[in-house]
């Protein structure tokens, strides 16, 4: 099912609006250096610690990030952004914090500030700095935690608050809750698909996602498609369906803990061995990595990425697909929250090769994969389009060197950034669904 | 007591001194921080992914070559140099024998000696002019950086000088700016020599739980 670009266009304009949606924080000003160094000095451990010691400032980690082989902006060189992160844990953790404080100024509220550019629109946290980092520094991590500490000091850039506000105060996001899950499930009826919502017990949970519900209906058709089509006790729950999860992508920790232990507990309710998160990048790590740290225990159940499901259930043999051929010629873009931060590469290949593609990888693929520059919700941050234009201008080189007619992906950020980036240079090549093509040739 | 009488007695175990305790204290002090514990379940095991990387982490990835290879070039003359340097200049190994080992070991011959300092010279200038004239190197080195490297460089220089045995104010010079080094070391960037195996070994294990080898 193609996507309708009017709507598509639709979309992108109210992603404009949201940083006139956003409420001020309840971090008064002159707390916000208080509240940052309060989740520094919580976030900070041995793993960090070493981390910022082991700095040697050689510069390798601006070589692998997309926006500084775009920009050459050296202020965008990866490791610069955990300057102020570096700061703080000098003088207030390090070992030698008491001669820090002797040569080193404290971070001050203009130091925050400066640093939500770095953090926020010019970091998607894709992590593939750390590959080339001969520390083996995580800077992709202490962005994160620098993200967290900004977050609590109401440092949220506006359209990323304004999405992160919604879903802590009403559960929703874009407006989309039980009722549009429903009209969606509703419009699928029609067509003739069953759809579970709300069973009492099931065992697999699908979360699908606001994306999927308002733009990407091909996703969610195609996943119901293949839950009925394998014969599973499957459900779609109207109170835990979101798979996004806006407090992880902003750092604020209590919207990431809630949104998550919201699906954990109703997974729990529903005695479920299985939750499958739909096509959305961190979504994934937010459930699979981040969940049971949420919860405090292990899940009782298992986590699976729609595209892990789809490559498991193929090499099981349970899913068998009709072959589309090999004169269409596809790439496969790994999104980096579920490829590098996930491990889930092997999977999405292995349905390419039952639908009998002719896959072609690109320059950089798998680990190494470029970032499509629109992660860690860089998509809903309007200053950050610079940023996510020249992303998608790399990877625009990096699938045309394939000669792929079409980019595959498994993310619906990805086919955002990817979709916007196609529209603005009018780009012919076609940007589809992993599941979508599954949803079109099952067997 | 002479200048040289200081620098071969209290002012060498002063510099070791400071060297030995100012590494523990740091190393202690980060490790100390603790870990949280993660309750998600791994794909694979995080032990051996952090064992792994410290070999692996070695050898760049093809991926990145093309845009890293001068650094890295540069990065091993130096680092490999030093390391030959170190541990096997034949006054050297005769400097551990009697204040530190009481034993000794086979040395480079002198040719080699010679042979590897001008590629340890070679890979430190290298590195050097990089982070003078590389825009980003400029931009996120710090006083320290420059101050480390000009001391190593002034410390191989001398050593060098005092190959030839021939002033003993060249000997004391060196030994004297080793011991600066010493002291300097724990409060530096230099303390990435020891604490490298464990950055490696954390991000290994973060990433090697999730099933991805970095």
């Amino acid at each position: 099912m193609a996507i309708d670009m009017n709507v598509f266009r639709g979309f992108a304009e109210q992603i404009k609006m949201l940083p006139q949606m956003a409420r001020p924080t309840d971090c008064p000003d002159n707390e916000r250096v208080k509240h940052a160094k309060a989740i520094f000095s919580t976030k900070i451990d041995a793993s960090n610690a070493t981390q910022l010691e082991s700095c040697v400032h050689c510069g390798l980690c601006a070589e692998a990030c997309q926006f500084y082989i775009q920009t050459e902006d050296p202020e965008l060189t990866p490791i610069h952004k955990l300057d102020l992160l570096k700061r703080y844990y000098r003088r207030e953790k390090a070992p030698l914090r008491w001669l820090h404080r002797l040569i080193e100024p404290d971070i001050t509220e203009a130091d925050l500030e400066a640093t939500q550019h770095l953090v926020y629109e010019s970091c998607t946290e894709c992590g593939r700095c750390g590959l080339v980092c001969p520390m083996g520094i995580d800077i992709a991590a202490m962005v994160h935690v620098t993200r967290e500490g900004l977050a609590h000091a109401g440092l949220i850039p506006a359209g990323l608050r304004a999405v992160e506000q919604e879903q802590g105060s009403r559960g929703t996001v874009f407006g989309v809750g039980p009722d549009q899950l429903r009209q969606a499930a509703d419009e699928l009826r029609a067509k003739g698909h069953e759809v579970p919502i709300d069973k009492d017990k099931a065992d697999v949970l699908v979360l699908t996602s606001t994306i999927d519900v308002l733009l990407f209906k091909d996703a969610l058709e195609a996943t119901v498609k293949v839950m009925n089509h394998l014969g599973l006790d499957w459900t779609i729950h109207s109170c835990a369906f979101e798979g996004a999860n806006f407090g992880l992508l902003s750092g604020y920790s209590e919207v990431q803990k809630s949104a998550s232990e919201r699906i954990t507990s109703q997974a729990i309710a529903l005695g479920a061995r299985m939750v499958i998160v739909p096509e959305c990048g961190h979504a994934y790590p937010a459930l699979r990595w981040a969940g049971a740290n949420a919860h405090g225990a292990p899940l009782p159940f298992e986590v699976m990425a729609l595209s892990e499901f789809l490559g498991r259930e193929v090499m099981a043999g349970r899913l068998q697909l009709n072959p589309i051929g090999a004169d269409k010629h596809v790439t496969y873009h790994d999104p980096c929250k579920i490829g590098r931060h996930g491990g889930v590469f092997d999977e999405p290949r292995a349905v390419l090769q039952a639908l009998g593609v002719d896959m072609r990888e690109m320059p950089s693929n798998r680990t190494a994969n470029f970032c499509c520059g629109g992660g860690a919700g860089l998509f809903v941050m309007e200053k950050a389009e610079p940023m996510r234009n020249a992303a998608f201008d790399l990877k625009r080189q990096q699938v045309e060197a394939t000669g792929a007619g079409s980019v595959v992906t498994a993310c619906g950020s990805c086919r955002i950034n990817l979709m916007a980036g196609a529209d603005r240079t009018h780009w012919g090549t076609r940007i589809e669904s992993l599941v979508e093509l599954v949803g079109d040739n099952l067997k | 007591m002479s200048f040289a009488e200081i620098v071969d007695g209290p002012f060498w175990y002063f510099s070791a001194t400071v060297f030995v305790i100012g590494v523990l204290w740091r190393l202690v002090g980060m490790l100390n921080m603790g870990s949280k514990t993660d309750f998600s379940t791994p794909r694979s095991s995080g032990s051996a992914a952090a064992l792994s990387i410290n070999i692996t982490r070695f050898f760049p990835r093809a991926d990145f070559w093309s845009r890293i290879r001068l650094q890295v070039v540069a990065g091993y003359l130096f680092h490999v140099g030093l390391f030959a340097l170190l541990f096997f200049a034949a006054p050297h190994i005769e400097f551990y024998r009697e204040y530190v080992t009481g034993f000794g070991w086979v040395a480079l011959p002198e040719w080699a000696f010679i042979l590897v300092s001008e590629i340890a010279f070679l890979g430190l200038m290298l590195l050097i002019l990089h982070r003078m004239l590389n825009p980003v190197t400029r931009a996120i080195s710090d006083r320290g950086d420059y101050i480390g490297s000009i001391l190593i460089f002034l410390v191989m220089l001398t050593g060098c000088l005092a190959l030839a045995r021939s002033h003993e104010v060249l000997r004391v010079t060196h030994f004297f700016l080793a011991e600066l080094l010493l002291v300097y070391f724990p409060f530096s960037a230099l303390i990435h020599t020891f604490t490298f195996p464990f950055s490696r070994g954390f991000m290994g294990a973060h990433y090697g739980r999730r099933g991805v080898k970095v």
